[in-house]
């Protein structure tokens, strides 16, 4: 339906898109990825025909969309970026408006006005003045436009923004459901909505095609970026990341920062591997506090192009937990030398610590991990006791 | 043909849905009431010559001629450029000409219902019992389309070259005065033969051609075409400017 070839688009010196080639078929949605200025909106400019390419060509419906724009432009339903639309009409009107220029018979097209109407749920407000919608409610009416000749390929650009999340689910479930009749070609800058829509995507980044695949195969390259984060209670926090990092699948542990009494572990795998952690934690007796799964995100692979950041160690710290509020809030805990995350000579302060006030007598800390005794009240930050061997 | 009944049809919509159309109507029916009632006046009541005066032969025709017609075009380029219209229009399976053609249609056509609001006067003084040269009028109502046609299209490049409306605007009116000064132009032409300055002037003297015929009551094809072939310039040249845009 669609077939990008060589695409090249500059403005002076700048060139905004390079070198871009895709091809997507009947029924397919694809998905624009990119970071403000990364080419999305002059891709789909040249796509639609508006801008001319500087090189390249861009086929539609197997129409040259330069050479024969006309048929190309037949098979186009385009929703540009702000959502131009005569604010002195009425909704009909304008899609009355749509419906001439596309050539639509006049009973086909009073068919068609009232399914789209029903379809982006703006039946009611047909009569009323474009220039009097709301920000929301103009986004659906672009849609309905752009939506009404039933055009082989839709375009849109940026169709979610300044949408409520409501209307937003709204506009996504549309999409999803536009995709079964047209190829669709969405641009967004926000993932999570790119990632429950579109079967294919495609990350742009200063106009060159960074990645394209559906989200699996993207995250399936950027598979170092899945791990599973368990926070624990447990003697030993370097002898856990010793045995964590030998379990099956297991490619690298990262032993985060201490928490209270608590260890963060970021377990690298390729799999959710949150069963065969528990079982090892309960096996263990580490008493657990956190235990999830991060899937590759879109998010991450999409900062990690725009930001051309090659070692997923070095977007890690941002996600790992650093709060350290808690510990500090909590005068007992901040006299503790646990303050350090992974220092191997703070290994055995947690089963034997040295109590500050009193540095020549050995105390045993014991803290209370049962949940049943005392029930929510109890600190876990604060030992139960700091004297004798009642553990 | 689609595409410009299509636009055309927007278009007049469009004017009369925003309050520019009308507040230009006003001033229109104001001033031309007013001049009439003036011509009268003046003419000592020959109702003939009055409605010559104001569809062509008066200044204050010329000064109408001259602003309304940028007022009207200034928005239909560039603000639509601005508020991304123009994207929408020019992905539509219409070609650019159609668009350029219909909106000077428009605006061509709002003009002529404005300046034959005349009529208004000659048929009230019909109905006192003037005799009226119809033929007279309608040639003149004829050549006052014409001019608005041509100073519209001028319009039209104005609106094309620019994103503010009232840039568009200013720039238009100058055009337009350029255009209807072309007669002091021979005074330039100086060292030129004579007959090759009289050639010249022919091809671009707009007042000239305009009162040598159309105001007489005199259908002359060569007027017609030399009004025709001005617009269809300008409507040409709107057109590949507004191809060019998309380069920029």
């Amino acid at each position: 339906m669609i077939t990008v070839s060589n695409l090249t688009r500059s403005f002076g010196t700048f060139t905004a898109v390079d070198d871009l080639s895709f091809h997507l078929d009947k029924g397919e949605v694809a998905g624009f990825l990119g970071v403000n200025g990364a080419g999305k909106t002059t891709t789909m400019r040249m796509l639609t025909g508006f801008l001319p390419a500087t090189r390249g060509s861009v086929q539609i419906a197997g129409f040259d969309v330069m050479r024969q724009s006309l048929e190309a432009r037949k098979h186009i339903g385009y929703l540009p970026e702000g959502v131009p639309l005569y604010g002195e009409h009425r909704l009909r009107e304008m899609l009355e408006f749509q419906a001439r220029l596309h050539g639509l018979p006049r009973k086909t097209a009073n068919q068609r006005i009232a399914e789209v109407l029903d379809r982006v749920e703006l039946s009611d407000r047909a009569e009323h003045l474009i220039g009097k919608l709301s920000k929301g409610l103009r986004q659906r009416a672009g849609l309905a436009v752009a939506l009404l000749p039933s055009p082989d390929v839709l375009i849109l650009d940026e169709p979610t923004s300044g949408l409520d999340p409501i209307q937003r689910m709204s506009v996504r479930k549309l999409i999803s459901e536009l995709a079964v009749e047209h190829t669709v070609l969405v641009s967004s800058h926000i993932l999570p909505e790119i990632e429950a829509v579109c079967r294919r995507v495609i990350i742009l980044h200063k106009g060159r095609m960074a990645a394209s695949g559906t989200p699996e195969e993207l995250m399936r390259e950027f598979k170092r970026e899945s791990a599973v984060t368990l926070e624990a209670f447990m003697p030993d926090p370097t002898d856990a990341a010793r045995l964590l990092a030998t379990l099956p699948g297991v490619e690298r542990v990262d032993q985060g920062e201490r928490l209270g009494i608590h260890t963060a572990f970021k377990v690298h795998c390729d799999e959710d591997l949150r069963e065969d952690v528990g079982a090892l934690a309960a096996a263990k007796g580490w008493a657990i506090r956190e235990l999830s799964f991060e899937k590759p995100s879109l998010e991450r692979i999409f900062a990690r192009i725009a930001f051309e950041v090659d070692s997923p160690e070095e977007t890690a710290p941002a996600d790992a937990p650093t709060t350290g509020a808690p510990m500090a809030s909590t005068p007992i805990l901040s006299e503790l030398p646990i303050a350090g995350s992974a220092a191997p000579v703070e290994l055995n302060v947690m089963t034997e610590p040295t109590a500050p006030t009193a540095p020549t007598e050995p105390t045993k800390i014991v803290y209370n991990l049962n949940p049943f005794d005392q029930g929510r009240d109890r600190d876990l930050g604060k030992p139960k006791s700091t004297g004798g061997d009642d553990a | 043909m689609r595409g410009v009944r299509i636009v055309f049809r927007r278009e007049m919509a469009g004017l009369f849905l925003t309050p520019l159309g009308w507040v230009l109507f006003l001033l229109a029916l104001v001033v031309n009431g007013l001049y009439f009632s003036t011509y009268v006046q003046v003419t000592g009541g020959d109702i003939g010559a009055s409605l010559s005066l104001a569809l062509g032969g008066g200044y204050p025709f010329w000064v109408i001629m001259v602003l309304f017609p940028p007022l009207l075009t200034m928005r239909m380029i560039s603000e639509e450029a601005r508020s991304g219209m123009l994207e929408f229009l020019l992905t539509a399976p219409i070609r650019d000409v159609s668009v350029i053609v219909g909106k000077a249609l428009a605006a061509t056509s709002f003009l002529a219902l404005l300046m034959s609001t005349n009529l208004i006067y000659a048929l009230i003084c019909q109905g006192l019992g003037a005799t009226l040269d119809w033929g007279h009028i309608a040639t003149a109502l004829f050549g006052t389309v014409l001019v608005s046609a041509l100073f519209c299209s001028i319009g039209l490049v104005a609106s094309t070259l620019t994103n503010t409306p009232l840039i568009a605007a200013f720039l238009g009116v100058f055009v337009n005065v350029v255009m209807l000064s072309m007669r002091y132009l021979e005074g330039v032409l100086k060292g030129f033969d004579p007959l090759v300055r009289e050639s010249i002037m022919r091809k671009v003297d707009v007042l000239g051609h305009f009162q040598g015929s159309f105001v007489r009551g005199a259908l002359d094809s060569a007027d017609i075409v030399f009004f025709l072939g001005w617009s269809g310039v300008f409507l040409f040249l709107a057109t590949r400017l507004l191809e060019a845009r998309r380069w920029w």
